[in-house]
């Protein structure tokens, strides 16, 4: 009871225990902010990570699997798998209109099932928009201006021919592979050659031109300056199962719509393709075999005229895809689809022993075991870790802040203890009033940072603005962080375990001085001058 | 049978490499109800006897005497564990130093009830109310009840004083062990804390040792022992009580 009531009047009557509530609000308010921010970042990342890949992977690079029809149709027999889609890879050069050039991933897809499996087609970037973004006031946002329907095209990666009216294979990039396009801060993407310039564009009356509209006059244009309007060239080389180059592939492909994970890695580096045109670019579709000993295009019959010879088709060569990919069950966890996927290729190739790659050369990943994508987690997740550490490992500092005040004020408290011990107090009393003393000041300092860790996390955005307004430098620049909004959510189980660590430390740093204080021996206490 | 008995005590203390004895082999026994005085010059021990009766400090290991030690009532201190040792203070003894002691962050009420807090422990939710009811009384016997509200620090020494003797008193203890209370006052005020007591003595026939270097302080007592150089001088007042011993 003494405890309480010494607990009280010490706490209120002294301004350094206060400073050392002030240290433990400061450290976990910072660790619970940078765990918020990065634990966020990561929540983030691996979402978005998850987008365009499914939930697991098999692939056999390069030569390809034949019969994948087939094995969708195995994968999707099975209840605990949702759907299956198969996916061609390769490795391409990207020629832009204006002659501007580079490296890209090809991968060609099948829309619809792309789409199911993956949920590609929310991330088509170019679609209707009825309101712009809260931060787009002035209605920069060229999605408003378009008329419903470019998503469509962008799921099935097909457009019209605008000369023969004929569907044609399109391609859908990534929003940042042509950079065409640069995003606003504000989250929209506006054309990187009138960015800043104050140009907007309009649909014309017409409806089958722009008008693109600058200080005050107006132009009409027959396509939108960047992207969406234009075409792209590919030219990818097939190479051979044994890893030799055949022959450059080329083709012209107008551009359908752009996809945008918000994932700066994938949005920059891959451009989607119808699948067929892809497979037949990487000579991956189906083939007929002819007789290796046809030499000669031209026979003598034997009444000595001359024909010329068909070849002896001695086979069919199916088509082949370099991945499929494969989305679970609701509720069917990614480790289980993965032992499924194992199972069921292990009876597809019993089904077709030496006709497709032996299981041992297929591999099947979970798809944050997909090399590119693990990379990037597993930086992200060290990063989170190493900068937790440093800033734990700063509030340790606290620990040693209650500890020095408190040792000063057992020793400033050297005759209370003496007083409380001659009229009975214990030893183990004693020492309770300091421990208690931390445990207060401790929940005290932790409930009050975590409340200024809720305050300042709910509100990075607008503070981190406010920040760049005044400092016109923006610590959070999308283009290095991927995303364009900072995660400002709080995780319950992570605030209180923070609020528990805020007591327990200082707890710690009150162990010794109360240890000191019930060792104290009385008699000298109450000398004590 | 004394209620306060100290059998060939003796207290040793160790300055650096050098054993310094404060109390040899003495022996004393307090009556219930008496008030009894010990006279002493600075440094003959005083306090470290008082200390020793009320069991805050506890006496060298006498190897040839095992009967040596303080005891209570007839039961020796020495066997007594810390925790009871503890509880023993709280419960029988009243200590009352020359420079107050006092808690400075609590207020005169909350420095009186303190003593009952350690004694009864988490019992004292239930009885707080009580233990209030007693310090005030205590506090206006004293002519302090103007003043329950002020800190330390806003009383005068006087009152210092007896917000300590109302302390040492509100758990009722069986012997109020006081060490020089008076010898931070002037001698009006160390007059009144006499007073103080002195009623205490005739009214409750509360028990009192007090160690003091003032022979008119000790001249209000029922008897007066004279410690020097940790020996009690003379014993022959022992057999001849309410006869002070004068002579510096």
């Amino acid at each position: 009871m003494y405890q309480a009531l010494l607990t009280r009047r010490y706490l209120t009557s002294k301004l350094m225990p206060l400073l050392a509530a002030l240290a433990v609000v400061l450290c976990t308010a910072m660790v619970l902010v940078v765990w918020s921010v990065m634990g966020g970042f990561l929540g983030m990342l691996l979402d978005t990570g998850r987008l365009l890949v499914g939930d697991v992977e098999i692939t056999r690079p390069v030569t390809g699997m034949p019969y994948y029809e087939e094995l969708i149709e195995r994968l999707e027999a099975d209840p605990e798998i949702k759907a299956a889609t198969a996916t061609v890879e390769g490795l391409a050069l990207m020629g832009l209109e204006d002659g501007r050039t580079m490296a890209v991933k090809v991968i060609g897809v099948d829309g619809k099932g792309y789409d199911a499996v993956t949920g590609y087609g929310d991330t088509l970037w170019w679609r209707h928009l009825d309101q712009p973004n809260k931060k787009d006031v002035s209605r920069e946002d060229l999605r408003l201006q378009l008329e419903p329907g470019y998503e469509d095209a962008g799921l099935m990666l097909t457009e019209n021919n605008p000369f023969t009216g004929e569907p044609v294979a399109a391609a859908v990039p990534g929003i940042e592979a042509t950079g065409e396009t640069s995003r606003q801060t504000g989250g929209w993407y506006q054309s990187a050659y009138t960015e800043g310039l104050g140009v907007t564009l309009r649909r014309s009356e017409s409806g089958d031109r722009w008008v693109m509209q600058s200080d005050g006059r107006e132009y009409v244009i027959d396509k939108l300056p960047f992207t969406i309007d234009q075409s792209i060239t590919l030219s990818m080389l097939p190479i051979s199962g044994r890893g030799a180059a055949i022959d450059v592939q080329v083709r012209k492909i107008p551009i359908a719509n752009e996809f945008r994970t918000g994932l700066y890695e994938v949005d920059q580096g891959i451009v989607l393709v119808r699948m067929d045109l892809v497979q037949e670019m990487l000579k991956l579709d189906r083939a007929v075999r002819v007789a290796d000993s046809f030499s000669s295009g031209v026979t003598t019959n034997d009444d000595g005229s001359e024909s010329f010879a068909e070849p002896e088709i001695i086979g069919e060569e199916p088509a082949r895809a370099t991945s499929v990919l494969i989305k679970g069950a609701p509720g069917v966890t990614d480790q289980r689809v993965k032992e499924r996927c194992v199972a069921i290729y292990a009876q597809f190739f019993e089904a077709h022993p030496f006709e497709v790659p032996s299981p041992g050369q297929v591999r099947i990943d979970k798809w944050d075991e997909r090399p590119s994508v693990a990379h990037l987690i597993g930086a992200v997740k060290t990063e989170t870790s190493l900068v937790l550490a440093l800033f734990g490992f700063i509030s340790l500092t606290a620990v040693f802040l209650v500890f020095a005040i408190f040792w000063a004020m057992v020793s400033e408290k050297t005759k209370d203890i003496g007083i409380l011990r001659s009229v009975g107090a214990s030893r183990s009393g004693v020492g309770m009033i300091f421990i208690s003393y931390g445990l207060v000041i401790g929940l005290v300092g932790a409930v009050l940072g975590v409340a200024l860790a809720f305050l300042i996390v709910h509100n990075i955005n607008p503070i981190h603005e406010w920040i760049g307004q005044v400092t016109g430098r923006y610590v959070w620049d999308p283009k290095v962080y991927y995303f364009t909004v900072i995660p400002n959510k709080v995780v319950l189980w992570q605030a209180a375990l923070i609020l528990v660590g805020g007591a327990v430390f200082s707890v710690l740093g009150s162990i010794l001085p109360a240890a000191k204080a019930a060792n104290m021996d009385p008699v000298r206490a109450l000398r004590f001058e | 049978m004394p209620i306060l008995e100290a059998r060939s005590l003796s207290r040793t203390y160790r300055l650096g490499k050098v054993d310094v004895p404060v109390l040899r082999d003495l022996s004393l026994s307090v009556a219930e109800g008496e008030w009894l005085a010990i006279l002493g010059a600075s440094g003959s021990g005083k306090s470290t006897l008082l200390h020793l009766l009320g069991g805050l400090d506890r006496p060298d290991r006498n190897r040839s005497n095992p009967q040596a030690g303080v005891y209570f009532d007839g039961a020796p201190l020495a066997g007594k564990s810390r925790r009871d040792l503890d509880r023993h203070r709280a419960r029988d003894f009243g200590f009352v130093f020359q420079f107050y002691h006092l808690l400075p962050e609590l207020t005169a009420l909350q420095n009186v009830t303190v003593a009952s807090m350690v004694r009864l422990g988490l019992g004292y939710a239930g009885r707080s109310r009580e233990v209030r009811k007693v310090a005030e009384e205590l506090l206006d016997r004293f002519g302090l009840s103007g003043r329950l509200g002020h800190r330390p620090a806003e009383l005068s020494g006087g009152e210092r004083q007896r917000v300590a003797i109302a302390r040492a008193l509100v758990n009722e203890p069986r012997v109020l062990l006081a060490d020089e209370p008076t010898g931070n006052l002037d001698r009006a005020t160390g007059q009144g804390i006499l007073d103080t007591i002195s009623d205490l003595h005739r009214d409750k026939r509360q028990t009192i040792v007090m160690v003091t270097h003032d022979p008119y302080v000790a001249d209000r007592a029922d008897r007066a022992l004279r410690l020097v150089d940790g020996v009690l001088a003379d014993n022959r007042e022992e057999s001849a009580p309410m006869t002070p011993v004068l002579q510096g």
